[in-house]
């Protein structure tokens, strides 16, 4: 009877116009139908239906709502039974991917959701499944309209608010609006405690699912579930659901007249192909040409022979430098054991001495102890040093380098005993006290009798060397930069440079007679400095110092060392504050008439005087750096000047250039010339004193690093082959300088001592050193304010 | 035109002319650093020294001549030709061609180095010289975890291992083992073959530590890569000389199953025991025979490998060490328990003439053969001992190979704490410090020399010797070892005896000279202070004067020689010092 039905229905849709299909497919669909049926009826049983949950087309319902509310006309109902099958028809489709449905008949539709004629078979089916829920429904929710008689009519109108999002209401009180325009109010909800309770004491909860669109709690059946379960696992929701049924084949070839095809057999179904055959023989011939090559695994040949066949044969020498052999890496010592024995371990103290270390310091390797093979753990560093060997391998330059492996004592020259070089001052015999401020210099007269020290207190002493008695005292006002005497016996003078001054003092010694001759000569008639140029005057002034009985020569800076002319008839002064410091030499007595001329304001470092006339002269050579000392040859008219980096040698009667001495220290402090005039020491700076033999080279001879402070002065002596030098550093070195007459012989030279004795005061140590003229004594001045002579 | 003047752009001279900067050798060869590098790894060429340096301080230079011995040698080509090849398969790859990338992987050239190894080493000398640095970096990758990360290859580890075990295989074989160091780092080894000293490194057995940062593993593996050649072929030349044939063809089977290498080399490893104690009744080995032990050898066991060059290397002629050395552990049979690290003592042993064992299947004796004279053992206690058997921990051994006598194993017995380890390349007279055991064994050494010389004409001795007594069968087993124990016993009395004499005899000559020595000297020494006060101050002072005469450069030198005097007078101080407070502590709890 339904069936019937259904046909009716599928005639009078218009939508199905494909009337071939369905009469083909009516068959089918009987066959299909009769499974769905029973399936339904299973259903039936169950009080609701899952077809209600899921979202059914909106539309039908409505419409079934408002033909059950205004009529029960069969008519009406018929209309719209077949408007809200055609509706539901288009709307299933949709919503195939909608619902992940849990009706039998969508599962399937969305199985087949392509194919047309299960399509039609499955909208069948659905309606099928409509009726019977519809019906369980209607008669539960509405009364009135229970006495229709086809159940298809009555589709529960469960909700009627239409084709809405939900969540267009979700804060809404009300679902949405009936037909008539009124709110549906929802439910009321319980608060989330009460139904959490409610839910903890319903035994069934697990199966209960919320509707949403409905607006109500589903419980599903023990069926439902069951659905729910084979669905999960993939299977077909119905157990008694067989998808491998028998195929029935719709086509009966027995009663066809003719064949689908008429066409005969084509002749190259039977014979073989001849394009194969031609590619096989292009392979073959590929194959044979070697063209085509099969990752067969090789024979392999003997990789390893003796390459070292015999050695005489590959001796033959490559074109390539020489090959210099990695040195071999340094084998473990003692400390490298994983047992060494105790002392090689270092202490707490000295493993954590190593943290404040300078990381290169550090050591590399700490020895530690383990007391058994098998606890000695793994090496973290072996990869890293592996890879620093061979970056060393790759990356390091090699050189060969011969090792030397000698006794360092046959590095040490071969000297000649002290013992023989004998005399020399060795050990302090005198102590001259009575200065308060450093010694700034000293001198020794002529006779070696008496010593003369200027210091920085500001006196002047003569000291009696055998006593060690202080004879005089002048008091000059200034510290006292430099004292010298005069060294021909006949003038016993003493000149003092003191601030901007030279001082000329009368020492009183000598007879009468030579004492009415050095008052003579103190005399200065004419106060101003009588000079041929005009800008001499402002250089240097002549003035009669009447308290100290003396000549006071004003230069216009300050004066640093004073030097006498071996006959004592002229002086030299330094005055190195100046850039173009001044050497003057002042004329005392007859002799030289050589006047050298000014050559430019610039050049007022070279002046000449002429003292016996008292006068001042520059001398007319350009110094090249700054001056630092002067000296006479002691036999000859040559003249040394010092500049901080070199000496330059002239000779006074043809006024010109001699030699240049290069001496390649960073700054010159002193020199001495030998007495015979052919060698000189020059002491620097940094503490490097440099003998020169003038025949020999412009370089030196010999450089000696003896102090590691400044060389304040260096000396030589008059008649022994004996110099020194002393330094800030409190000391004072003696030396066997032993010159040969014979000029291929080198001269010798020989540390003998070291004089100590000296202290340091404000940085300066010793500040002078003298010979005495005739022993092998030497006196040294100190900053400690004490003059000491040395004896052997 | 002075002879200096050269025009800009034009022709250079001197060393400018020479040497190249590293920069301006890749650009002359038109190789990136990478290639570069390979080239100068595989070529042996070193930057060198110019004596002035033209372009600087920070620059490397290489001489134009071994820039230019690069540029000429084909290995430039095929090394381009390979990368060129290797572009092909990552362009494969690119394009998801994987098969063609298989097979072009499959089809690479194979760059060869022979050529350069005889090229580099024209002798065998010369390679055998150069061989530290080989052997070490061998045995390293030996031990390395293969990794794909850092490119090491399993096939290059299993490479390594089987050379490294060849090498030494020859080494115990020949017995040209000398020394044998446990350091922190490893263990180093020194042999003497072709009378060069070869010292090597090998990592102790455990896992090692790969850095990540520091290491750049491409000029690890570019050096094995020529170390492996190198090794080969040293070890073909090796084999060759003493009859055996190069390689040892190994089982396939076992190569590919890596493992269950262990395993089943135990296995294999008792088959070539049997087989080889045959092979040692026939006397003649021929060539199948040969071919047929190497067949059955596993890879990774030193020990097999040892037992297949055993015959035919008697017949060479040996030197006076050699012979000693041989000698060493003779007719001692050692029992290695199964905690002690393996390797190196299947390795030492057999080198200086020992017989060892395992526990483990393969073993040539169980641990209960009452022959064993040794047993190793590194554990806090035994449990089972045997009375025939010493048990020892495994610094004897080294001890013993060391000092080249055995020593006394009181000091080494299970759960001491042995006596300090001592390094046997240190010249401790040189070193100025000579520890105490370094003394005692010096003593013991001594001593067994003494000892031995009486020995051979005391005819008593042959007759009390239990070896013989057993073979005759006079005595039972034990009896021999009581006997021997009894011997021992005796012998160490008399050393003992021997060297409380000689010490006595030293000391007091010592005494007396010492005392002589303090007494003239304090009275010199009283009699310098008298006359000068401030001695050290004039020592010091006569020192220097000298020193002021000399010229800078040797100033220099001699400076240099006294601080490397000195800093080692300070080492030595240090160690004198803490040997003393240590001796006071001890002394301390004693009392």
């Amino acid at each position: 009877m339904r069936e019937g039905k259904k046909v009716s229905v599928e005639v009078s849709s218009k939508k199905n116009s494909n009337n071939e299909k369905n009469k083909k497919n009516q068959t089918k669909n009987n066959n299909n139908n009769n499974d769905n049926n029973k399936n339904n009826e299973t259903k039936k049983k169950e009080s609701q239906n899952l077809v209600k949950k899921t979202n059914k087309s909106g539309r039908s319902v409505q419409s079934q709502n408002e033909a059950s509310l205004k009529s029960e006309e069969v008519e009406q109902q018929q209309l719209s039974a077949t408007d809200s099958d055609s509706d539901y028809q288009d709307f299933s489709e949709d919503d195939v991917s909608e619902n992940e449905s849990l009706t039998q008949s969508e599962d399937g539709e969305s199985e087949s959701s392509g194919d047309e004629v299960h399509g039609t078979g499955d909208d069948m089916n659905n309606d099928n499944d409509d009726g019977p829920a519809d019906q369980s429904d209607g008669s539960q929710s509405q009364r009135g309209v229970e006495e229709s008689d086809s159940s298809e009519d009555e589709v529960a109108p469960r909700n009627t608010i239409g084709d809405v999002p939900l969540e267009w209401y979700k804060d809404e009180k009300h679902i949405g609006y009936d037909i008539a325009g009124k709110k549906i109010t929802k439910k009321e909800r319980q608060d989330k405690l009460a139904s959490f309770l409610a839910s903890v004491d319903d035994s069934k909860n697990w199966r209960k699912i919320y509707d949403e669109y409905n607006d109500e709690e589903v419980e599903l059946t023990k069926e439902e579930t069951r659905i729910i379960r084979r669905l999960l696992k993939g299977k077909a929701p119905h157990a008694d659901y067989d998808p491998y049924a028998d195929y029935v084949d719709w086509f009966k070839y027995e009663d066809s007249l003719h064949p689908l095809s008429n066409a005969p057999e084509p002749k190259r179904r039977f014979i073989p192909s001849k394009w194969e055959s031609k590619k096989v023989l292009q392979y073959v011939r590929a194959i044979r040409k070697g063209l085509i090559k099969f990752d067969e695994p090789k024979e392999e040949e003997p990789r390893f022979y003796l390459l070292w066949g015999d050695d005489s044969s590959t001796a033959e020498k490559a074109n390539r430098l020489s090959y210099i052999p990695a040195p071999k890496s340094k084998l473990p010592g003692h400390e490298e054991s994983y047992n060494p024995s105790l002392e090689y371990i270092p202490t707490q103290e000295e493993v954590n001495s190593y943290q404040l270390m300078y990381e290169e310091d550090r050591p590399k390797f700490i020895p530690k102890r383990f007391t058994s093979f098998r606890s000695i753990p793994s090496y973290e560093n072996a990869v890293k040093d592996s890879f620093e060997r061979c970056m060393d391998l790759y990356l390091c330059p090699r050189v060969r380098k011969k090792r030397i492996n000698i006794d360092p004592e046959t590095l040490r020259p071969k000297l000649p005993s002290r013992k023989d070089l004998k005399p020399y001052p060795a050990t302090c015999y005198l102590e001259y006290i009575g200065h308060k401020g450093a010694v700034m210099s000293i001198s020794t007269e002529a006779s070696g009798q008496w010593i003369a020290s200027g210091s920085t207190d500001g006196t002047v002493r003569i000291w009696e060397v055998e006593s060690g008695r202080c004879l005089r005292v002048w008091e000059i006002g200034e510290s006292v930069q430099c004292v010298a005497w005069n060294p021909s016996p006949e003038h016993p003078v003493l000149a003092v440079s003191a601030g901007q001054d030279v001082i000329i003092l009368n020492t009183g010694f000598g007879n009468e007679e030579e004492q009415k001759r050095v008052e003579e000569l103190l005399q200065v008639e004419n106060p101003t400095a009588p000079d041929d140029s005009d800008n001499m005057a402002s250089i240097v002034s002549w003035l009669q110092d009447e308290r100290l009985g003396g000549i006071r020569l004003r230069h216009f800076k300050t004066v640093t060392s004073v030097e006498w002319h071996r006959r004592g008839d002229y002086l030299s002064t330094v005055m190195p504050a100046d850039i173009l410091f001044s050497v003057y030499l002042i004329f005392i007595v007859f002799v030289y008439s050589f006047l050298f001329m000014v050559e430019s304001p610039t050049f007022r470092a070279i002046v000449m005087h002429q003292l016996s006339k008292k006068l001042s002269h520059r001398i007319p050579f350009k110094l090249h750096g700054l001056p630092v000392s002067s000296v006479f040859h002691p036999t000859r008219s040559i003249f040394f000047v010092s500049t901080k980096k070199n000496i330059r040698v002239y000779d006074l009667l043809k006024q010109k250039l001699i030699k240049k001495l290069e001496t390649g220290l960073r700054e010159v402090s002193s020199i001495a010339i030998h007495p015979a005039g052919d060698n000189v020491i020059v002491g620097s700076r940094e503490g490097k004193l440099c003998w020169f033999d003038m025949d020999l080279s412009s370089k030196p001879y010999r450089i000696l690093k003896c102090h590691p402070k400044d060389i304040t002065n260096v000396a030589f002596h008059r008649s022994y082959p004996l110099f020194a030098s002393c330094s800030d550093d409190c000391t004072a070195y003696v030396f066997h300088g032993m010159v040969y007459s014979d000029l291929n012989q080198n001269p010798l030279i020989v540390p003998l001592e070291i004089l100590r004795g000296h202290t340091s005061s404000n940085g300066r140590g010793v500040m002078d050193c003298k010979f005495h003229p005739r022993q092998p004594w030497l006196f040294t001045a100190g900053a400690d304010s004490t003059i000491k002579l040395y004896c052997h | 035109m002075p002879k200096h003047y050269r025009p800009p752009g034009k022709k250079k001279e001197g060393n400018a002319a020479r040497y190249v900067t590293r920069s301006q050798a890749l650009k002359h060869l038109q190789v990136n650093t990478k290639l570069f590098r390979k080239l100068c790894v595989y070529k042996g060429i070193f930057p060198r020294e110019p004596k002035k340096k033209f372009r600087g301080n920070h620059h490397t230079y290489y001489h134009l001549k071994d820039v230019a011995f690069i540029r000429h040698d084909p290995i430039l080509e095929e090394l381009r030709a390979k990368s060129t090849y290797l572009k092909k398969v990552t362009k494969a790859k690119a394009k998801k061609n994987r098969e063609l990338a298989d097979a072009l992987l499959k089809r690479q050239p194979e760059i060869k180095l022979d050529r350069l190894v005889i090229e580099r080493y024209p002798h065998f000398v010369d390679a055998i010289r150069d061989l530290d640095d080989t052997l070490t970096l061998v045995h390293l990758f030996a031990a390395l975890p293969a990794t794909d990360r850092m490119k090491i290859e399993v096939k290059r580890v299993h490479n390594c291992r089987k050379l490294s075990h060849e090498w030494q295989a020859y080494i115990a074989r020949t017995h040209k083992l000398r020394k044998v160091f446990i350091s922190v780092k490893g263990i180093y080894y020194q042999a003497e073959v072709e009378g060069q000293k070869i010292t090597w490194l090998t990592p102790h057995g455990l896992q090692q530590v790969l850095p990540d940062d520091d290491v750049v593993y491409d000029v690890l593996l570019t050096f094995l890569e020529f170390y492996e050649t190198l090794l080969a072929f040293v070890n073909f030349k090796l084999y060759y000389s003493i009859n055996v044939k190069y390689p040892p063809i190994l089982d396939s089977k076992l190569e590919a199953s890596a493992a269950e290498l262990y395993a089943l080399s135990r296995y294999f490893d008792a088959n070539t025991r049997t087989s080889e104690q045959v092979a040692e009744t026939q006397l003649e080995e021929s060539e199948l025979r040969l071919a047929q032990l190497q067949h059955q050898l596993p890879s990774n066991e030193p020990g097999a490998l040892m037992q297949l060059v055993k015959g035919p290397a008697d017949e060479i002629e040996e030197d006076e060490d050699t012979k000693e050395c041989k000698k060493l552990f003779k007719n001692m049979k050692f029992f290695l328990s199964r905690e002690v690290p393996r390797e190196s003592l299947l390795f030492v042993i057999p080198a200086f003439g020992g017989n060892v064992s395992w526990e483990g299947e393969g073993a040539p004796f169980q641990e209960g053969d009452q022959s064993i004279t040794h047993q190793i053992v590194d554990r806090p206690t035994q449990g089972h001992i045997y009375l025939s058997r010493e048990y020892v921990q495994p610094q004897w051994v080294f001890d013993c190979i060391n000092a080249r006598i055995i020593l006394p194993t009181e000091a080494y017995l299970v759960g001491r704490v042995p006596p300090p380890h001592l390094s046997p390349f240190v010249d401790n007279e040189e070193e100025g410090y000579v520890p105490d055991y370094a003394e005692t064994i010096k003593r013991l050494r001594a001593a067994a020399k003494n000892e031995i010389l009486p020995m051979p004409g005391a005819g008593v001795e042959d007759l009390d010797d239990p070896q013989n007594l057993l073979a005759e069968g006079y005595i039972s087993r034990t009896e021999a070892i009581e006997a021997a124990e009894r011997k021992q016993k005796m012998m160490t009395l008399e050393k003992q005896y021997h060297d409380e004499l000689k010490m006595e005899l030293q000391s007091t000559q010592s005494s007396s000279a010492s005392d002589m020595n303090k007494q003239s000297s304090g009275e010199d020494m009283e009699a310098r202070e008298e006359s000068l006060p401030d001695m050290q101050q004039i020592a010091n002072d006569t020192a220097n004067m000298s020193k002021i005469l000399m010229s800078r450069k040797k100033r220099g030198l001699y400076e240099a020689i006294k601080k490397g005097q000195e800093r080692k007078k300070a080492h030595v101080d240090l160690l004198k010092e803490r040997k003393e407070k240590i001796d006071k502590a001890k002394k301390g709890k004693k009392n």
